[in-house]
């Protein structure tokens, strides 16, 4: 079948990164008249997938997560007005505003953070390291997000994260969002002493979380 | 040396890029183009390679990287660039022996080769590991400098004042970052070396203005500030700022480069190239008198892991058959204090690096994250095997990081978290419990019988 190799190449230009030869791919599918979430979800999805198994096994690193993860973006800016004409639902998960707290500048597990929850279907809104706790809340509201996720890797930018809780309850907002913490110096403990909705130790556990967020784990 | 004001004048007029192109259109290509050119490949079975054209292409390919990619500055969205002859004489005119430390402490820094007979510098303490407070901040301190091989301390990071926890950025973290200095003295004094060089001043700050606060209460120009590349080939102005203050006043720099395995460097081959490529941009942009690297795996926060260490010896050896910047280098384990892993784990870091070329800061347990989780025994044993392999070939020290990894390697994801400082040492005394000393008796025995290992007899606790 014909589809089943552009499916297969669809795949594969996922799993290599190339937006362009990607989005060539899916004009092509398109031409031929294979439905937007057909393409999505025979073709790209499990291409994502395979992504994320390379990347556990520690074959593939965060380059190739990151270059993935933008071929899939770019490809869901041309599919995603498709599949609203067509009537079919949203095909994002769900949506994080992503950020390193105030004072802090690691970035190295945010930004795998941020590459796994967009290879899971996730909207991530990275706002950058060295982040005002004001300036999440702000972004959530602008974005329309559902979950604020905050990477905090010292013993003296955690207390940052709290910050963002308070910030949000400050706006009267705390209920809308639900807040992850994260980050060499966070724990359960720490978490749970300033409220946050969810800890995780790896970006694995950040995606199951968030997933479990939206009704989707 | 091309001088800091004309590195500051590129940071303001070199290219512009956007951060997503620097990462994705410059740095990873012309990383995957040296990688396949100078064919570097990671070989498990070789954690410590002995393969000296290995080592010399992966200088090659760092060189040739630095040259064509060069260093993004966060703060202007610029890339500084070097010529490849701005490197070369940066590289022959760096900074070279290094005295730190005062009066009886004052010694030079060494710099050493693969295989070196000479042994190697050894800072210890719980390098920049949270401390609950100030009574085990001094001991901790006392402690490791009272280890009989300590040239330097590596300072643990205070997390409160008077109660009130340190937050970065505020007079909090100025008054947290001042008093880090003065206890790191005061414990000294009372181990009778006054003149140590402290080399990571000052890990209670996390800002630049922090550091240079710290610096009036204490530190001297022959301790150093450790400052920091950002990874990958990334540098901002809060940085640049304590290297312009360390230059003003005089004192000396710990140039650190912790390549994340798994982050845009990729795996094994690139760190080992992106390592090598730090060395010069940590003498035209840092200014350091030392390289301090410690490649770390992003997904088990760790630097003892299989492919880490491959890829820090083959970088020592890279940078220290072909730069004169003396490396130092540092480990963070998974495994936490009186546990043998963690003994295990920090002996299978500090020999790769000592037989290929470095010498060492050892201190950091349970991921150097953990609360407490530190005590001055795991350095005073690291600093002992690091004195033991000077002189070792790398190929007797292959064999025996291979059997350490064997015995600890599948339980990096989940190891013993051991015991906090408190509960292994005497608060009141300093001391270590008896289980303790025991227990490193034990491991002492270990290396000696299973590998041959006579660790030097200097120790406290025989
Ligand atoms: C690399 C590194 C650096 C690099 C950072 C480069 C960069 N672009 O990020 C540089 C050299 C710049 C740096 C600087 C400093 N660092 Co630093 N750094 C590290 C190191 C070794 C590794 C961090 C890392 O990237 N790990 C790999 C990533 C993938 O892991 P991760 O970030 O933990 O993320 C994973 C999980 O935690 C989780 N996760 C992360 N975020 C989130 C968020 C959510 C919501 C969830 C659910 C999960 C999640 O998923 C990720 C993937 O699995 C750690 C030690 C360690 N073991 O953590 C010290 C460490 C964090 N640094 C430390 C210090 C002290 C500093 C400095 C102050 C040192 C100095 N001399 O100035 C500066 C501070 C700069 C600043 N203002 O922020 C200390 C902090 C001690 C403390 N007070 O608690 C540490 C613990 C090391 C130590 N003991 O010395 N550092």
């Amino acid at each position: 079948m014909p589809s089943e190799a552009l499916y297969q190449r669809l795949s594969e230009a996922i799993i290599s990164g190339d937006r362009n030869k990607l989005l060539a791919i899916v004009e092509e599918a398109l031409r031929e008249g294979i439905a937007p979430s057909d393409i999505i979800e025979r073709g790209m999805s499990p291409g994502m997938r395979e992504v994320g198994e390379r990347f556990a096994r520690y074959e593939i690193y965060l380059p190739e997560m990151m270059m993935a993860a933008e071929a899939w973006e770019g490809a869901m800016k041309v599919l995603e007005p498709r599949l609203l004409e067509a009537g079919g639902g949203q095909k994002r998960v769900g949506r994080v505003v992503l950020g390193t707290v105030k004072g802090d500048i690691h970035s190295i597990g945010k930004n795998i953070v941020g590459a796994m929850l967009k290879m899971s279907g996730f909207e991530v809104f990275d706002l950058g390291v060295d982040v005002a706790a004001s300036a999440f809340v702000t972004k959530a509201e602008e974005f329309e997000a559902d979950i604020i996720a905050a990477s905090a890797l010292m013993s003296t930018t955690i207390p940052q994260q709290r910050s963002i809780i308070e910030h949000l309850e400050a706006r009267g907002v705390r209920q809308r969002y639900c807040v992850l913490v994260g980050g060499g110096s966070a724990t359960q403990e720490w978490a749970d002493s300033i409220g946050a909705d969810g800890y995780g130790r790896t970006a694995g556990d950040a995606v199951a979380l968030a997933l479990k967020a939206v009704g989707k784990g | 040396m091309l001088n800091f004001a004309s590195v500051v004048e590129r940071a303001f007029s070199g290219p512009i890029c956007t951060e997503r192109d620097f990462e994705l259109g410059i740095f990873v290509p012309n990383l995957r183009r040296v990688v396949e050119k100078y064919a570097i490949k990671y070989d498990p079975q070789s954690p410590v390679p002995a393969d000296d054209d290995l080592a010399d292409r992966v200088w090659q390919a760092g060189i040739e990287f630095l040259a064509e990619t060069g260093v993004y500055c966060l703060d202007t969205e610029r890339r500084i660039l070097f010529s490849r002859e701005e490197i070369e004489t940066a590289l022959k005119s760096g900074p070279r022996g290094s005295i730190l430390g005062e009066g009886e402490d004052a010694k030079a820094m060494p710099r050493r080769f693969p295989e070196d007979e000479t042994p190697p510098w050894c800072s210890v303490g719980p390098t920049s590991v949270p401390v609950s407070n100030e009574w085990n901040y001094i001991n901790l301190v006392k402690g490791n400098a009272e280890n009989p091989l300590a040239d330097s301390i590596t300072i643990p990071c205070l997390t409160n004042v008077d109660g009130r926890q340190i937050v970065g950025g505020s007079p909090l973290g100025i008054e947290g970052a001042i008093r880090a200095v003065l206890l790191t003295r005061e414990g000294m004094r009372r181990a009778g070396r006054p003149g140590m060089p402290i080399v990571n001043g000052v890990t209670t700050a996390t800002r630049s203005q922090e550091h240079i606060a710290a610096h009036h209460f204490g530190l001297r120009r022959t301790d150093a500030l450790e400052i920091g590349t950002i990874h990958e080939m990334k540098i901002d102005f809060d940085s640049m700022n304590k290297v312009a203050y360390s230059l003003a006043a005089g004192s000396l720099i710990f140039a650190e480069n912790g390549v994340i395995l798994g982050g845009l460097a990729g795996g094994p081959a690139g760190v080992a190239v992106v390592t090598a490529a730090y060395n010069p941009v940590d003498l035209l942009i840092l200014r350091g008198v030392v390289q301090h690297p410690f490649p770390t795996h992003f997904d088990l926060g760790v630097t003892s892991a299989r492919d880490t260490i491959w890829a820090r010896s083959l970088a020592n050896q890279a940078v220290t058959r072909n730069s004169s910047l003396p490396v130092v280098n540092v480990g963070y384990s998974a495994a936490g204090p009186m546990t043998k892993m963690l003994l295990y784990e920090h002996s299978a870091w500090v020999i790769a690096s000592v037989v290929s070329g470095g010498s060492v800061e050892v201190g950091a347990s349970a991921r150097g994250t953990a609360l407490d989780y530190t005590s001055p025994m795991e350095p005073l044993f690291g600093s002992e095997v690091a004195h033991a392999v000077a002189g070792m070939s790398r190929k007797e020290a292959n064999q025996i990081v291979n059997a350490l990894l064997e015995k600890y390697e599948s339980k990096l994801r989940d190891p013993p978290v051991g015991k906090k400082y408190q509960e292994c040492y005497d608060v009141a005394t300093g001391k270590p419990s008896q289980e303790f000393i025991e227990l490193y008796r034990e491991v002492r025995r270990e290396m000696a019988d299973q590998f041959g290992l006579e660790l030097p007899p200097s120790s406290p606790y025989l």
